[in-house]
């Protein structure tokens, strides 16, 4: 506390030339930085007000003003309850002396110790305050707007890596930045490609391939997802399917073979109404199989093991519109599905394996008519 | 990459800066006019967006949407160079570097003629 602080609070008269307590008021009421106003309490009339009271309500020079007159927000009513319960009324108000608004804090209080009758107002300068209120707010908006599109974005790429990866795997992947390979020891594999693909005459207009393919292949995901099973990747005219991983599944091979045939069947309905006669060839396989990401750069989620490969044998074999499986899966489709025995062949890297043609039966037809 | 508005501290500098150019404007006579009808709330969310923008922050408005905003404003060359000085010196003033100060410059004077009236363009040049 400084001299001056002391000797004010103390109502100790200064001994500055000049100036006494009086003066020094006066002085003080014209040159602080609040509002100071004195009305009142019956009409809220002006009784005296201070120099930056008139810089903010330059109205209130004519004298004798109303107070909510002068000040936009005023609410007389609420004013006198609060007055009555011996509490001060609190508002905030805005003005516009010159051309920079202004906030205000204003307090209306029955402040004055022995003057009865007379209210004191005050007003604070609370512009510096306001103005960050709003900036932060215009910035926090800002951030949240860029958090959402954040977000958006975020989700966008979490759906089309899980269009190359499964959902295991990528969490895996997410939280510990790698992903190890897993064993999956039952699973089915189905791999399409499409005879004669290269001379097909669609071949040499790469526009209406791709649309063509695209359309087939988008027929094919949907298939494949009625069976619970997943595509796993398409590489030129190649499709990939597989059953029992991530998640395992009992009728993997069941479901596998459930898609061969539908594949089948859509194919055969397009191509009576279609300019391009599209003919597929379908391996499957019935074995221990091992996902994972390759690739650090470019990620690629696939499949590996004899079962795999042994699927992809099956392929060359058959004819157009065939699906051909070996003894591995036999066990798992003989009681439920019509099949061929196209007797034993020579496998390369497998040696001499029973082959199956899976036929088309009355149930499956019946199948899946229903699920399409 | 960084932006002008990472290297500088992010909104705890830009909070400064928009602070005190928002003041800045408003004790302008060329500028102050244009945002007499516009309370402190939205000028001063006009204010941050337009910092954030041109330091490089979280905001981005298509040119399109600066010339919407900008419509019917009549504001003319003098009042458009007058601004972007302003925000020039205040940047200085808050130690943002000779060459970041010329950065933001270039970008607001390519955006001039989305701000600038159609009307008072042809005698803007």
């Amino acid at each position: 506390m400084s001299d001056l602080d002391y000797q004010a609070s103390a109502n100790v008269p200064i001994e500055t030339p000049g100036m006494d307590m009086d003066r020094f008021r006066s002085m003080l009421f014209d040159t602080v930085g609040i509002g100071l106003a004195v009305i009142e309490s019956a009409q809220f009339r002006i009784l005296m007000h201070n120099a930056q009271f008139e810089a903010w309500f330059p109205d209130a020079a004519a004298g004798g003003e109303i107070i909510h007159a002068l000040i936009q927000g005023f609410d007389v009513d609420a004013a006198r309850l609060a007055i009555e319960r011996g509490q001060s009324y609190r508002f905030e108000a805005q003005v516009k002396p010159r051309r920079r608004p202004v906030s205000l804090a204003v307090e209306v209080s029955p402040a004055l110790g022995d003057c009865q009758g007379a209210l004191l107002v005050q007003c604070q300068n609370i512009s510096k305050i306001k103005e960050l209120e709003y900036m932060i707010e215009s910035y926090s908006k800002l951030i949240e707007r860029q958090n959402r599109d954040l977000k958006k974005e975020k989700e966008r790429v979490e759906k089309t890596l899980l269009n190359i990866m499964p959902q295991r795997v990528y969490d895996e992947w997410k939280e510990f930045g790698v992903s190890i390979p897993q064993r999956y020891d039952e699973a089915s594999v189905l791999m399409l490609d499409f005879v004669g693909f290269t001379e097909m005459s669609v071949s040499r207009d790469p526009t209406k391939l791709i649309s063509e393919l695209n359309d087939i292949f988008t027929a094919f995901d949907r298939i494949v997802d009625q069976f619970g099973c997943e595509r796993l990747k398409t590489m030129g005219d190649a499709y990939v399917a597989v059953s029992g991983l991530p998640e395992p599944n009992p009728d993997h091979a069941s479901n596998i073979a459930k898609v061969a045939l539908r594949m089948v069947r859509y194919l055969k309905r397009r191509n009576q109404t279609s300019q391009e006669t599209w003919n597929c060839r379908i391996g499957m396989n019935t074995g221990p199989v091992i996902g994972s990401i390759v690739g650090l750069q470019k990620y690629v989620y696939d499949i590996f093991g004899p079962g795999v490969n042994l699927a992809a044998r099956m392929e060359p074999l058959c004819g157009p519109m065939e699906i051909l499986f070996c003894e591995d899966m036999y066990p798992y489709l003989q009681h439920e599905f019509h099949m061929t025995d196209l007797g034993e062949h020579e496998i390369r890297g497998f040696g001499t394996k029973r082959v199956f043609r899976l036929e088309e039966s009355s149930t499956t037809a019946r199948e899946s008519h229903r699920l399409g | 990459m960084t932006t002008i508005f990472e290297k500088y501290g992010g909104f705890s500098t830009i909070s400064r800066i928009v602070m005190d150019f928002y003041g800045r404007v408003l004790d302008s006579e060329i500028a102050a006019p244009y945002f007499d009808e516009i309370d402190m709330a939205r000028l001063m969310d006009h204010q941050t967006k337009f910092i954030a923008q041109v330091m490089g922050g979280p905001a981005a408005y298509s040119d399109e949407a600066l010339q919407r905003v900008h419509a019917g404003r009549g504001i003319d060359r003098t009042a458009f160079d007058e601004v972007a000085d302003l925000l020039s010196q205040t940047l200085s003033d808050h130690g943002v570097q000779r060459e970041d100060v010329a950065y933001v410059r270039a970008h607001i004077d390519e955006k001039a003629r989305f701000i600038i009236d159609d009307a008072n363009r042809g005698a803007a040049g």
